[in-house]
């Protein structure tokens, strides 16, 4: 369960994907800029499109790469700092959940190649639904962190980086796909490629569709519930507890429901599988 | 875009020469002693004396480069965490959109404060931290050898990616590409031509890097040797000690009810 996580370092070319992967990210996020939104703070970066397409087509050396990528550009943009570790779990499952929920959403699910070229509007649902997922688990997991660290409020992060994610990732993922997925498949470094059989996991089809509905649901309830609780909705303060009960970090409330919904999201990953490779020609 | 994106400078000065361990203990120490207080004026010691220690071992100039960031977060940060806040003590200003309390303020100064230390305090770890001594610690910290090795690699690719998306950028636009549009979505779009190019040079060097990897003989399960190995000295250990006792005190003091707001 989950093995392929650390079996893939075994694999050369899973190893050398995580690198690329992780140095294409985090050059692409700097000079890349996009459209800014709050100068210094937040812009929307096309370089937020990686995680999403290379996790769906390189698996789990995507997810590694990702949060890899992100811990360099922290690194090299002078923000490394305790944020870093929770933008690095972040963007791992931002790159995980693409590898995850792809052909595994039953009638969402296009049950075709992400190559954008059968059943296209199929696939973009699809694609939207993995975008969305992704990028609320990860606004979720970097938000709560920096909240327990007493940076941000849930609320303004956590609803920056969703719309960050979602919009970069939906605008250019799908040409992207269209156009690289071929080429990289014919190439040969698809992760159904280079992980050993063995090594995939092995969960049954149903068993894999029901862990991908539950990673969805738990991502955007604890998006929308942490956003919701962050701006006081349901009489329960954000600031008003810091004080007295955790001393400098986010609010009681807010650290249960986090610490709950990782979990449940862990859970949901071990148990979870992988259908890309049952979709391959 | 400078043409060495690294944040590292080659000084000789007492932090350059301690083991990458003790300075992450170092800074361990003055992230707790950070977070665990939220009185401004106790978070502003930390600050100082990291920023301090910044200018003493030549990051000025890093600091200047990522100003802006620490101004807008610190601002931003100022602005936001108000309205998160508890109010309390004297009315300090009153506006048709709301009042700002004493407490309010001092909360919020603190947490700006808390996130210009925690930036300024991971500058000077990588001021003073080269690539190589940031994976070879990583190793030494019992990190697996083939998650070191990636991420060294990743920051040896890293400034080639750099400077070919910018080399893309810049022959795309002598063909009479512009990046930008009239909204977010037509902006985002026009990165499409300079994506591409990025992303198949950077796959394409993943078959044949992985085939000159194992034609050496690569193989992430023997155990490893390094060349440039640092030595974890008596200095080192005072170091990590004086981390340590950063963490025990803060921690002591602020159960003693000191540096609150």
């Amino acid at each position: 369960m989950m093995k392929e996580l650390v079996t893939m370092w075994r694999d050369t070319r899973m190893i050398m994907l995580v690198a690329v992967v992780a140095a294409v990210y985090a050059a692409l996020l700097i000079p890349f800029a996009g459209l800014v939104i709050i100068p210094g703070i937040t812009a929307v970066r096309p370089g937020n499109v990686i995680p999403v397409i290379f996790g769906i087509l390189f698996g789990p050396a995507a997810a590694w790469g990702s949060g890899i990528g992100n811990l360099i550009n922290d690194v090299f943009a002078g923000t490394f700092g305790p944020g870093s570790l929770f933008g690095f779990i972040g963007n791992f499952f931002f790159g995980l959940i693409g590898y995850k929920l792809w052909g595994n959403l039953g009638a969402l699910s296009s049950g075709v190649e992400p190559n954008f070229r059968e059943n296209a509007g199929r696939q973009l649902l699809e694609y939207i639904i993995v975008v969305v997922v992704g990028s609320a688990l990860c606004a979720s997991i970097i938000a709560w962190g920096l909240e327990v660290l007493g940076l941000f409020p849930f609320s303004v992060l956590g609803t920056i980086i969703l719309l960050n994610n979602v919009i970069a990732s939906v605008v250019l993922g799908p040409p992207l796909l269209y156009l690289t997925y071929p080429r990289i498949k014919d190439m040969g470094l698809l992760y159904p490629d280079l992980l050993r059989d063995e090594d995939l996991p092995d969960a049954s089809a149903s068993r894999a569709q029901t862990a991908a509905f539950g990673l969805a649901v738990v991502s955007v309830v604890w998006a929308a519930v942490g956003i919701a609780v962050s701006l006081g909705i349901q009489d329960v303060p954000f600031g008003a507890s810091q004080g007295e009960q955790f001393g400098a970090g986010g609010s009681t409330v807010q650290i249960a429901i986090g610490a709950i919904s990782f979990l449940a999201v862990l859970g949901l990953t071990v148990i979870s599988g992988e259908r890309l490779s049952k979709l391959l020609d | 875009m400078s043409s060495s994106p690294s944040l590292y400078v080659d000084r000789d000065t007492f932090l350059h020469r301690l083991n990458a361990r003790s300075k992450l203990a170092l800074l361990v120490g003055v992230f707790v002693t950070v977070y665990v207080f939220g009185d401004p004026l106790w978070v502003f010691v930390p600050l100082a004396a990291t920023f301090a220690t910044l200018l003493l071992v030549g990051g000025w100039a890093n600091f200047k480069r990522l100003s802006f960031i620490v101004a807008a977060l610190f601002l931003v940060g100022f602005a936001v965490w108000p309205a998160f806040a508890e109010s309390g003590g004297p009315v300090l200003l009153e506006t048709p959109l709301g009042t700002l309390t004493e407490r309010e303020l001092l909360f919020a100064l603190g947490r700006s404060e808390r996130i210009a230390a925690f930036i300024v305090g991971g500058l000077l770890f990588v001021t003073t931290t080269s690539n190589e001594e940031i994976v070879a610690g990583m190793r030494s910290l019992g990190f697996p050898y083939a998650f070191c090795f990636a991420v060294g690699t990743a920051l040896r690719l890293f400034p080639t990616f750099l400077g070919s998306a910018n080399t893309v950028r810049q022959a795309q636009a002598a063909r009479g590409h512009e990046v930008g549009g009239g909204n977010p979505v037509e902006t985002l779009r026009s990165y499409i031509p300079l994506l591409i190019p990025v992303f198949m040079t950077a796959i394409r060097n993943v078959q044949t890097q992985a085939m000159a990897l194992e034609a050496r003989g690569f193989d992430t399960r023997g155990d490893r040797t390094f060349y440039d190995r640092q030595p974890f000295g008596p200095t080192d250990w005072a170091v990590a000690a004086f981390g340590l006792a950063l963490v025990v005190g803060s921690i002591y003091l602020r159960l003693q009810g000191y540096g609150t707001v």
